[in-house]
């Protein structure tokens, strides 16, 4: 792929873009809160478009472009049953009790609700995963950009975090959250019109859906059984493991995506947030799956001269051929993009790697300060002194990032197994927020003993099964027909087992006063109405509507 | 507090402006697979954007004044 000098130009003019953003913003900045919480002040069209934007980074781009050519439609669950209702769960159920508790990190609720050590390990575990995240996803972007554009790892990966770590530093949270609306817009513009041209080059949806197998071209229809479908999941895997444990778990715990919506300027903004995002969030597929579906479709059409319209991309491994999904995005790109609009898609590229560092950055930031150094290493300090903290720690984490993204680069290995580790880390503690959040009886002891058990029990699930020749490590006690399912069933036996093992010690633990736990739990807590709020803002509203739209798009692409 | 649309409106403007000029120089600029004038479209839709942020801007801070 050859970039243009207007190519440049476009790049050029987005990072002075995001630069300036950051620079526009940095006199607002005179407190820690201002700089880690946006002094929840941001408008909730904003929020609700970083909600989603910080979920976007440049990993999930390529990765669901890579998924749409692999799996097909189904890849779409991601969104429809891995995302949405548990969107609409957050900001109807969840939010009250995060926002009105006056928590400034998730981790920050779960000391107000159970107790400290459940706070440490919820923050320790964070923090070491934003920033493996982050590197994992630095890494894959230099990568690409070296595969695809022959720039030099270092540069492209250090000039990148250099950009990112300017517009933070300066403008904290507000800076990020910011630029994450304008990179979302841009992936948007970015990659719209490749979805566009892809799909009507290949004929359409029918011309698509006339030369892929029908379970690629149908979401629900092949999941009776594992072996119908090319994912190798089944349907109670399916909904339980991604849409209930793992969407939940991500979604309504992940203090990533949580802080977004705790910028909002109030409690009815940040209980929309979620709401309103999962509006563009549902149709998302159509940008960023659509062209891999359609990718395949290209590559068994013939031009006049008899060779493919299209190659799907090769990768030597182990002395074989196989395919490199992760290079259909780019691959297309240059198939179908002239010089221009090339330059906006690579732009669009670059933005989806930034919201989705900046976002990482940001939560560190927040969770370190707060969680970490004003509860373990200096208690009391003047807000100023926190203030310098999180700025420091704004450079600590991106420089940590480079680092792991070096360390990426060099094992390989370590970090295929981390990335797994991460996916299922999170499972137990929808189960902690769950009867933390809606049973007053739950304790302290037990919500952290359900957690380490949760941990634990998803650890054994993956020691002793064994997936695509993968896993095993303690013993093979069964056989799963695909990594996915394999890690949809970790997080069900995780969740379970969390969720067990936390009400069974919390029924012989000692419950804390009904007087403390207000604001904290359902029941205890008066859930503020809006009373000027109009009709269609209103949080239930607004989600009926959204669960419908998704229910309709689900039975469209059965 | 800044209005994210003023700069996220002046920037779509400015892609739409430089895509819609390289449509109306170019216009011949195809990749393998394209059949028609991607920049010149894409740039119409950019700029459209772009005018209706600022314009929403404008009609906020009219509100506010």
């Amino acid at each position: 792929m050859k970039l243009a000098p207007v190519d440049y130009v476009i790049l050029a003019t987005y990072f002075a873009m995001v630069l300036g953003i950051g620079w526009m913003l940095r006199k607002k900045v005179s407190t820690s809160g201002d700089f880690l919480l946006s002094g929840r002040a941001v408008p909730v069209w904003i929020t609700s478009l970083a909600f989603i934007a910080a979920n976007l980074g440049a990993q999930e781009l390529i990765g669901m472009a890579a998924s749409g050519a692999k799996y097909g439609i189904m890849t779409a669950h991601f969104y429809w049953v891995g995302a949405i209702p548990a969107m609409v769960f957050m900001g109807l159920f969840m939010m009250p009790f995060y926002y009105g508790s006056k928590a400034r990190s998730v981790p920050e609720y779960l000391k107000m609700r159970f107790d400290e050590k459940t706070r440490g390990f919820n923050a320790f575990t964070f923090a070491v995963m934003t920033i493996f995240s982050s590197g994992i996803s630095m890494y894959a972007l230099g990568l690409l950009l070296h595969l695809v554009l022959g720039w030099n790892f270092s540069t492209s990966v250090l000039a990148t975090a250099a950009i990112v770590l300017a517009y933070t530093y300066l403008g904290g949270l507000t800076s990020a959250i910011y630029n994450e609306v304008l990179q979302f817009f841009l992936i948007v513009a970015g990659f719209a019109p490749l979805a566009i041209l892809a799909c009507v080059k290949a004929g359409g949806w029918h011309g698509i859906v006339s030369r892929l197998p029908s379970n690629m071209t149908h979401s629900w229809t092949h999941m009776g059984s594992a072996a119908d479908n090319p994912m190798g999941v089944e349907i109670f895997g399916m909904v339980a493991g991604l849409g209930f444990v793992l969407s939940f778990g991500y979604w309504c715990t992940n203090f990533l995506v949580v802080q977004r919506a705790m910028a909002a300027d109030s409690m009815s903004a940040a209980r929309r947030t979620p709401l309103v995002g999962a509006i563009p969030k549902m149709f998302l597929p159509f940008i960023v799956i659509l062209p891999g579906i359609a990718a395949v479709a290209l590559a068994q059409m013939s031009a006049a001269g008899g060779a493919h319209l299209y190659d799907l991309p090769l990768k030597l491994s182990g002395g074989v051929w196989v395919k490199d999904y992760d290079q259909v995005l780019t691959t297309l790109m240059a198939k179908f993009y002239p010089a221009g609009i090339l330059g906006v898609g690579l732009t669009g590229l670059m933005a989806s790697f930034m919201s989705g560092m900046a976002g990482n950055v940001t939560a560190f930031n927040t969770v370190f300060t707060y969680d970490i150094y004003q509860s373990y290493i200096r208690k009391g300090a003047p807000d100023r002194h926190y203030l310098t903290v999180g700025r420091m720690t704004t450079i600590v984490g991106v420089a940590l990032s480079i680092g792991a993204a070096y360390l990426a680069q060099y094992y390989n290995n370590i970090m295929d197994l981390l990335q797994f580790v991460f996916g299922f880390v999170n499972a137990p503690l929808f189960a902690t927020f769950l009867l933390g959040m809606f049973w007053k009886r739950a304790t302290a002891n037990g919500a952290f003993y359900g957690l380490v058990t949760g941990t634990v029990a998803a650890a054994l699930t993956w020691g002793l099964t064994v997936a695509e020749g993968k896993g095993g490590v303690f013993g093979h006690v069964h056989t799963f027909p695909s990594v996915m399912a394999q890690n949809f069933w970790i997080a069900i036996v995780a969740f379970t087992s969390c969720f067990l093992i936390t009400v069974l010690v919390s029924t012989v633990t000692r419950v804390r006063k009904e007087s403390e736990l207000e604001g904290l739990v359902y029941g205890l807590t008066k859930i503020r109405r809006d009373e000027n709020a109009r009709w269609f803002e209103r949080p239930v509203v607004l989600a009926v509507f959204v669960l419908v739209l998704a229910v309709i798009l689900n039975i469209w692409f059965a | 507090m800044l209005d994210l649309r003023v700069p996220s409106g002046w920037f779509f403007t400015l892609l739409g402006v430089i895509l819609v000029g390289m449509g109306l120089i170019t216009p011949d600029a195809r990749a393998a697979l394209t059949d028609f004038n991607v920049n010149l479209y894409s740039g119409i839709a950019m700029l459209i954007f772009g005018l209706f942020l600022l314009l929403m801007a404008r009609l906020a801070a009219g509100k506010s004044r």
